[in-house]
């Protein structure tokens, strides 16, 4: 197999290279692009936990739309909790200002005892619709996106995946 | 490392080694092989995954918000790139496996296979520069040059290029079969296919020795 590669010239190397990372740029420039439309710095999300049940269950993958700041009760909305990178699928039970004062929000889990004050840093009573929220859920598809809780709670699959991918591509001409 | 051995059930394989020959084979006849269209075509394929992965490389450390205005940019140019690329392959490119120059004469040659046909085609177009190029277009079934095991033999294919092909031919007489300068009339292509025949069953075992020496060679010339 790699002698293969090696009685290539440095051209077809070359070649054979592109190949391999013209899959990989085009897929996360999509995915900027996607970003860039949306204005959301991650327009598709996987729920991850079963607090917005029946709404949603864990796996479904959700589409954000970020462009209209002027959030009402009842949207779900996805949230980032400062300081923490996990984002969180919640639905607005609460508005303070907007308009010209800027707005706040309060979320709350359907599934949920309570609502997410104990959930937001330290401090922090509200959202800010401006800085925490990343979109509001415009649709979804269920399940599908269990691949990457699988993903995320096996890690090695992702070494695995990625090796295989770039192998395939690296020793495949057409 | 020789020609390797290749599944000879494999269309890819067998076009993609036959593909790689006939560069290898043309050089070592001093013709001067430009590299022009695979360099644009890298450059603009590493431009765009260069672009890529500034574009990374800044969101990983800037952030979203930061990175936003450029990355709009980004992937604005990027896929100009990729279509550049793209049109740069198919409608440039169109599967030219060597252009290059001898004695003054341009040779761009194009191969290319039709699905689940054992067949090489290849587009040749031959002239000098300021003409109107000749365009000619020949086949023939890859059982000419690969043996039943799988490995490529480079005589039975150089004679098939150099006669079929007049610039070859005009650099290699010596492979050129049944005389004269190849191409003709049909009554010579007649002749040609005997001349081949007789050839082929009298030291069909020294031309596959030599062809694998020659392809060696070729290997090592460039």
């Amino acid at each position: 197999m790699l002698s293969t590669l090696n009685s290539l010239q440095p051209r077809q190397l070359l070649t054979q290279i592109l190949n391999f990372a013209l899959v990989l740029s085009t897929a996360f420039m999509l995915w900027k692009g996607l970003s860039v439309a949306t204005d959301s710095p991650s327009p598709i999300v996987v729920v991850l936990s079963g607090s917005m049940e029946p709404a949603f269950q864990r796996g479904d993958l959700l589409f954000l739309w970020n462009r209209g700041q002027d959030t009402q009760i009842g949207e779900i909305v996805v949230y980032n909790v400062r300081g923490k990178d996990i984002p969180i699928v919640h639905r607005v039970v609460r508005r303070y200002g907007g308009g010209a004062t800027p707005l706040n929000l309060l979320t709350k889990g359907d599934n949920n005892m309570a609502d997410d004050t104990e959930l937001y840093a330290r401090g922090q009573d509200y959202l800010e619709r401006s800085k925490d929220i990343i979109g509001s859920v415009v649709g979804y598809i269920p399940f599908v996106g269990y691949v990457t809780i699988m993903l995320s709670e096996h890690p090695w699959l992702k070494t695995v995946l990625l090796g295989l991918m770039g192998v395939m591509v690296v020793l495949q001409r057409e | 490392m020789s020609a390797p051995k290749i599944s000879v059930y494999s269309l890819s394989d067998l076009k993609n080694t036959t593909d790689d020959a006939l560069p290898n084979y043309l050089t070592s006849l001093k013709f001067q092989q430009s590299h022009f269209l695979a360099d644009v075509r890298l450059a603009l394929g590493y431009s765009a995954v260069l672009i890529a992965g500034a574009t990374f490389y800044a969101d990983f450390k800037l952030g979203w918000d930061a990175t936003k205005f450029w990355t709009l940019w980004a992937v604005v140019v990027y896929f100009i790139l990729n279509g550049a690329l793209t049109y740069w392959i198919w409608g440039v490119e169109k599967g030219k496996i060597f252009t290059g120059e001898f004695n003054e004469t341009l040779v761009s040659i194009a191969s290319s296979v039709k699905k689940h046909k054992p067949v090489y085609n290849l587009q040749v177009r031959y002239g000098k520069p300021g003409e109107e190029p000749r365009v000619l277009k020949i086949a023939a079934p890859f059982t000419r040059w690969f043996d039943a095991d799988g490995f490529f033999v480079a005589t039975p294919f150089q004679q098939w290029l150099a006669t079929e092909i007049p610039p070859i031919g005009e650099a290699d007489s010596k492979k050129v079969v049944g005389g004269g300068g190849g191409g003709g009339g049909g009554k010579k292509e007649e002749k040609v296919m005997e001349a081949r025949q007789v050839k082929g069953h009298a030291d069909s075992d020294k031309t596959t020795r030599e062809g694998g020496a020659r392809s060696r060679n070729s290997k090592k010339a460039t």
